[in-house]
């Protein structure tokens, strides 16, 4: 008699506990996206920009997906090869859908052939060489190229039609490859062009400035390297007052921080932007990610952070229709990938068959009294262009 | 009479226990062979395909350090010849890869005959020397921007190809590959230690005017070690660079393949043949699956911690430090 009430009590349990699992909300799918970036060393700084973008990018992702939430592992591959390719090797191990990739060509390209042939799907901001997307893997893809910021730097320069311009270019990958093609575009438009290639080990400038002010003559001077190369080369310039009228650079150099950091090099120096600052979102998605960033990190959004919010957002986006659609784990995230076509804070987004986004062009922005101010393209410009107009 | 207290440089009598020696090479081998067996992760096997790389340069440094007496400061300079040698042979000439590194061993020996007039020096001042002939190789790499594409680097040239149904350029097949690679080094360097060459040769290194005196031509036999430790560092370059498949000069001459392999030389005792390899599989598992896992951003603190505690508590190395423990020779073998 017991053992039957018993039984009748466990049954009724059970059935009371089955229906009330079965009318709770279904739990949410949690994914894992790796990434690896250089954290420690030269290289991170950037790395670590890289990371708040997309932790942001994710947590407004998982706050507007009820079904989908990502969880996001960062791996310090401290900027080299083989620890890169350690890094996506123990994310896939570890059922990584996918991997966010670092910054460098040199990094990029191993890590990424190794999530080619481990079949997951690799997302970068941090590459531009073209041997990159000539691989055509299928699962590769990038937000940005080489093309897109020659393309802005190129029109700024041939917007002032100068006589001549000197390029100071580091030989690392990146820098050199956007300094020979400028040095090809505006070549062609006719203007002057001398190139100067430095080691990437040297901190002392002068020599070269000499040259652009001895030698070169040259009205405009490009800056195609990193944030310390733009530190060194205008640190010299300032001494030795070679007769320019703009010093123009790269990534990395119109951003908030830099005129933070260096008030007494930065004025009047252009570089590429997206945005520009104070802030000055126009929708909803750029909003949103100004205030969440600041709500996290205590701080203004920035270049690098502004890419790799992109990029994060746009495989968050392409994961949460995968898994919708139960094509996640069959290989459908490169396919959701290859359907991505929206404007995002850096332009447009779409990728083609080698995975590049062939839409990607930057605005040009110039630290005016600690303001940065978008001044071309005419279509994207907040402000006009002081010229001539040197930080000295 | 107490027995003589050994000097480590001086020439250690064979060892009469060859079974002994069968042994400790069939244990070697299961333990190459365990993680294949176990089916160990593809980023397991790519951890130790990286430490196997830094066990060979680490057994051509010792090698040049043990029997020809000079100290290295300068081997990424053989490496990075070694792997852009192998490249653009394997590239642009169509020589087939597995032909292309032994021609890249080649043409790191031959860039170290620029490095002859060093051996004149000693001590520090070649060290000194080698170091700056490293600097002078990755400035040419970065210059001679038709040939190795400059600081764009290089990026489209064959992987490890597949032989006999083995794929190379997978995780099993280069682990494969690096474990006969290396065993095929550490022969070699058995070899020479064993032979009369390798007795001149720990002569020289204990003192090089008397080796002289009774007819050693000290600075040939230098010479050969200078070359050979050249060779087989430029055989791992070019295959590390088939395995990564990307080269730029900042990478293939980074002083981390000058640097990394003198550290795990002596953390396994560089004066014997197992101690290199061993030093650089255990430091570098040890930073990548341990320190890595307890400090994520700046583990190498805890890498240095351990190399100082090391090098305090046993000076001649890890193999030094389990002899010990064993009741063994308070020196290993010279």
């Amino acid at each position: 008699m017991l053992r039957k009430a018993v039984a009748a009590t466990a049954m009724t349990l059970a059935l009371v506990g089955g229906a009330l699992v079965a009318s709770l909300p279904a739990r949410a799918e949690e994914v894992l996206v790796g990434a690896h970036m250089p954290l420690t060393g030269s290289l991170g700084r950037s790395g670590q920009a890289f990371e708040a973008g997309m932790r942001t990018a994710i947590k407004i992702f998982n706050d507007a997906s009820p079904r989908t939430k990502i969880r996001l592992q960062v791996i310090d591959d401290e900027s080299t090869p083989a620890a890169a390719v350690s890094a996506v090797e123990k994310l896939v191990s570890e059922k990584a859908v996918a991997v966010i990739g670092g910054y460098g060509s040199n990094i990029i390209g191993p890590a990424s052939d190794a999530a080619s042939k481990l079949g997951t799907v690799y997302i970068t901001a941090g590459a531009v060489s073209d041997e990159l997307t000539a691989r055509g893997l299928k699962t590769f893809f990038r937000i940005n190229n080489n093309a897109g910021y020659q393309r802005g730097m190129a029109g700024l320069v041939e917007s002032v039609k100068p006589a001549a311009v000197s390029i100071i270019a580091s030989t690392k990958e990146a820098p050199i490859l956007l300094a020979r093609g400028l040095e090809k575009d505006l070549s062609a438009k006719g203007i002057r062009v001398t190139v100067h290639a430095f080691d990437p080990a040297i901190t002392d400038f002068k020599p070269l400035i000499n040259k652009v002010k001895l030698q070169d003559r040259s009205e405009i001077l490009i800056m195609s390297a990193y944030e310390n190369d733009y530190v060194g080369i205008i640190r010299a310039a300032k001494v030795l007052k070679p007769p320019l009228k703009l010093v123009l650079g790269a990534w990395s150099l119109a951003t908030p921080k830099m005129y933070q950091e260096f008030p007494d090099l930065m004025n009047n120096v252009v570089g590429t932007s997206f945005l520009p600052f104070p802030v000055e979102m126009k929708d909803q998605e750029g909003r949103r990610f100004a205030e969440v960033f600041k709500q996290l990190y205590n701080k203004d959004i920035e270049y690098l952070a502004t890419l790799s919010f992109v990029e994060t957002t746009i495989l968050a986006e392409a994961i949460g229709r995968a898994a919708e659609a139960g094509t996640l784990s069959t290989g459908g995230l490169a396919e959701e990938m290859r359907r991505t076509d929206r404007k995002t804070l850096i332009g447009p987004v779409r990728f083609d068959a080698t995975g590049d986004n062939p839409l990607f062009s930057l605005s040009m922005g110039q630290h005016q009294d600690g303001k940065v101010v978008l001044v071309a393209p005419p279509a994207a410009a907040t402000g006009s262009l002081a010229y001539p107009a040197l930080p000295w | 009479m107490a027995p003589a207290h050994r000097d480590p440089r001086i020439p250690a009598p064979a060892s009469g226990k060859p079974w002994r020696n069968a042994a400790l090479v069939g244990a070697c081998l299961v333990l190459a062979a365990l993680p294949v067996l176990l089916g160990a992760s593809n980023y397991l096997l790519g951890l130790l395909i990286s430490a196997l790389i830094l066990s060979g340069i680490a057994l051509a440094w010792a090698l040049l350090g043990n029997l020809g007496g000079m100290v290295s400061f300068g081997h990424a300079a053989f490496f990075g010849v070694g792997a852009y040698a192998s490249a653009l042979i394997s590239a642009r000439l169509g020589v087939p890869v597995l032909l292309a590194i032994p021609l890249a061993g080649l043409c790191a020996a031959l860039s170290a005959l620029a490095m002859l007039p060093t051996l004149r020096l000693s001590g520090p001042y070649f060290a000194l020397a080698i170091l700056a002939y490293a600097q002078i190789f990755r400035i040419l790499a970065t210059e001679a921007t038709g040939l190795t594409g400059g600081g764009a680097g290089l990026q489209r040239f064959p992987g490890l190809p597949t032989i006999l149904g083995l794929d190379l350029g997978s995780r099993t097949g280069s682990y494969g590959l690096l474990v006969a690679m290396v065993a095929l080094s550490a022969l070699a360097y058995e070899a020479i230690r064993r032979s009369h060459v390798g007795t001149a040769l720990r002569a020289i290194a204990h003192s090089e005017d008397a080796t002289r005196v009774v007819g050693v031509n000290s600075v040939l036999l230098k010479a050969w070690m200078l070359l050979l430790s050249a060779f087989m560092t430029g055989v791992f370059g070019a295959l590390n660079a088939h395995i990564i498949g990307f080269l730029e000069p900042a990478y293939a001459f980074s002083g981390l393949w000058s640097v990394m392999p003198i550290i795990a030389a002596i953390f396994g005792g560089y004066r014997t043949v197992l101690g290199p390899i061993g030093g650089a599989i255990v430091i570098y598992l040890f930073d990548q699956l341990v320190a890595k896992d307890l400090i994520a951003v700046g583990h190498q603190i805890l890498l240095g911690l351990v190399l100082v505690v090391m090098v305090l508590i046993a000076p001649n190395g890890l193999l030094g430090l389990l002899k010990r423990r064993a009741g063994g020779r308070p020196h290993a073998d010279a």
